[in-house]
């Protein structure tokens, strides 16, 4: 079993539990084990692109330094922290990266972490779970676990920004990404291409600009659904819940019945890999993905 | 036609100092071709375009640039850095505009006003995003 | 904050005294005092900032530098001894806003700490608040906890705090923590601690007079009848 350092990020505590409890339980039949990090911090969720404010750049940092330390309680790990959630995933990735090319703002930092004992000094590598399935496990050996082939599920795998952007940390081609639709297809279902796969859905000014976040999620939607869509598949809490939520919104104004479940990458690979159904929180859900599921007889 | 005739002082020269400097990006790279504002998923939620907001960074127009509303409907989904043929990191400058704004007035959104119900339901990482953008 | 004692000569003990600042104004204090006690005996007399002296209550916090020394120091002013060359000052209140909750209509969760307190999603990561905590809290863990919604450890974390503020005055994100701490302590308390099997038999033990007779033993008996008992009692041996 390779154990791998993780971090889960805030919301998969809270809001996408589903996401964070049926990633753990395919990686374990992968023959990977997640296992968190002890008193782990958020990473700040947003990248800052300014060059001077090195107080937002400490908090991913800290997460750095302290996946570095727990590597030491792990058997069989290499330097990967790994990620479920998309924007922990660009924050790290983005400000590991800046860190190797100011070293004089890393020192800065460090005189910052070094009372906690939590120096960090460029010795990890952050990696998406995508990432991990891809390039060390492989979908051959995803196919091969498959006992419940997602039959009759057409779904749009819809990227967001954080996964693609920017260059730094990308997990796939920028413009042409196909990490999610190969899972899908090794999963038995029907991946279905939309060209709004990384349009942006709103992301944070849900709080305060909703209507930003409505229009975006119409667009998505429809872009998915016009070319025979059933679901979406995504790999980011907040696109998750934006998308989802405002769906609900438009459906109670509209009174349009013909929404798209919103499910995260991992909960399709829990039931094609016939782990439980409680793991996958599906009460959270606004739009609630078992009635399709009992449609397509997936339940 | 009529003409606008701008002043181009040191204040003028000092904005454009400050907002490269917290960017880090040269900000006369831009020749205004406008992709960033074509491939922009809120063009058409912004009071001036990215391409325009850049003209009026490049002119040393405070004013106008602090009165637009293209920095705070930007979201950093980063497309426009991305796709810029210059490779000026376009979100960058968004986000200079809106940390020179906040190092002077720290809450551009009011915690205060959000509704209570709202935060009873808003994922944890939507008010870490928006409070670490639009609060100083 | 009246009259300030001028040292006399024979109290000029060298060995003895060590040389501290009180806002600014210097002082020679024995080293045996706590930093409460040498503001005492310079003059200074407390009627705010000051509680049960016994390093509980959090009143007395104090913060203060050392000589050459560019770190801030934290202390309880009553559980601290003077050290040479602090610089010093009480913090007697520290203004945080408590906003009232009714705790029977919250659920254990990361939204109820948002609810109340959304400053908390505004938390750098900079652990300023753990540095200063003199009760050596992991308060940024804790709040960090708070924000993922795991009450249980958030609650765990901060049991120790005393409420002293020092770790409001230093967040750069504006945080109360200390009343985040309460918030999380009372949302464990309520829907998360498992109440004890034996807590309802108890007080239904109570309710039914088991102490009826042992109290009318008591009212009834003289001061002296009462003294004896008292000196005859069950006692725990060391």
């Amino acid at each position: 079993m390779v154990q791998y350092s993780y971090f889960p990020g805030c919301n998969l505590k809270t809001n996408a539990k589903g996401f964070e409890e049926t990633a753990i339980a395919v990686s374990k039949k992968l023959n990977s084990e997640l296992v968190e990090i002890p008193n782990w911090n958020c990473c700040g969720t947003v990248h800052t692109m300014t060059t001077d404010n090195l107080m937002k750049r400490i908090a991913p940092v800290r997460v750095l330094a302290r996946s570095k330390n727990h590597l030491e309680d792990l058997k069989d790990t290499s330097n990967h922290v790994v990620t479920l959630c998309s924007m922990c995933n660009s924050t790290l990735k983005i400000v590991n990266e800046e860190v190797k090319e100011n070293p004089d703002d890393l020192e800065t930092i460090n005189f910052q972490l070094e009372e906690d004992n939590e120096t960090y000094s460029i010795d990890m590598e952050v990696k998406h779970f995508l990432e991990v399935l891809r390039d060390s496990i492989g979908f051959e050996q995803i196919r091969s676990n498959v006992v419940k082939p997602l039959e009759g599920l057409k779904v749009s795998p819809y990227y967001g920004c954080m996964l693609l952007h920017p260059e730094k940390a990308k997990i796939d081609d920028i413009e042409m990404p196909t990490v999610l639709e190969d899972l899908m297809e090794s999963l038995g279902a029907e991946a279905i291409f939309s060209p709004l796969f990384k349009y942006c859905c709103g992301s944070y000014h849900i709080v305060d600009q909703e209507d930003i976040v409505a229009g975006q999620v119409e667009k998505i939607v429809e872009a998915a659904r016009v070319r025979g869509a059933n679901a979406l598949a995504v790999a980011c809490p907040l696109c998750a819940y934006n998308i989802d939520q405002q769906q609900k919104v438009i459906d109670e104004k509209t009174g349009r019945k013909d929404s798209l479940p919103v499910f995260y990458f991992s909960q399709l690979m829990a039931l094609a890999f016939g782990e439980s159904l409680e793991i996958n929180h599906f009460e959270d859900h606004e739009i609630d993905p078992r009635i399709l599921l009992e449609e397509l007889k997936l339940l | 036609m009529s003409y606008e005739y701008i002043k181009f002082g040191q204040e003028e020269k000092d904005f454009i100092e400050k907002i490269q400097e917290i960017s880090g990006q040269n900000i006369y790279s831009c020749y205004q071709c406008g992709k960033c504002s074509a491939g922009c998923a809120f063009s058409n939620k912004m009071d001036k375009t990215v391409n325009q907001l850049i003209h009026f960074i490049q002119m040393g127009q405070k004013e106008k640039v602090l009165k637009a509303n293209t920095h705070w409907i930007c979201a950093s989904c980063l497309t426009c850095t991305i796709r810029c043929p210059r490779e000026i990191d376009v979100a960058a400058l968004m986000e200079a505009v809106r940390e020179y704004i906040l190092r002077e007035e720290p809450e551009k959104m009011k915690i205060a006003d959000i509704p209570k119900d709202v935060l009873n339901k808003l994922p944890n990482i939507a008010l870490v995003g928006s409070f670490r953008k639009k609060t100083g | 904050m009246s009259k300030i004692k001028t040292i006399t000569e024979n109290e000029k003990e060298e060995n003895y005294k060590v040389k501290i600042y009180i806002m600014g104004q210097v002082y020679e204090v024995p080293a045996t005092l706590t930093i409460m006690k040498a503001m005492e005996f310079v003059g200074y007399k407390f009627t705010r900032g000051s509680g049960c002296r016994a390093g509980f209550c959090g009143a007395c916090s104090t913060v203060y530098r050392k000589e050459g020394d560019f770190h801030i120091y934290t202390a309880l002013a009553c559980q601290t001894m003077v050290e040479e060359g602090m610089f010093l000052t009480q913090l007697p209140f520290v203004p945080a806003d408590r906003p009232v909750y009714d705790i029977n209509n919250l659920v254990a969760s990361a939204n109820a700490v948002l609810r109340y307190f959304p400053e908390v999603a505004r938390c750098l990561s900079c652990n300023a608040c753990s540095k200063v905590c003199p009760q050596d809290i992991k308060v940024m863990d804790y709040i960090q906890h708070s924000l993922q919604g795991q009450i249980d450890k958030a609650a765990e974390e901060s049991f120790d705090c005393v409420s002293c503020g020092l770790c409001v005055i230093r967040c750069p994100a504006e945080i109360p923590q200390y009343h985040v701490a309460q918030l999380v302590r009372r949302l464990y308390g309520r829907y998360i601690m498992k109440t004890p099997s034996y807590l309802g038999e108890r007080i239904k033990e109570i309710d039914d007079g088991i102490y009826e007779d042992g109290f009318k033993e008591l009212f009834s008996l003289s001061k002296d009848e009462l003294e004896e008992k008292y000196k005859n009692r069950d006692k725990e041996t060391n």
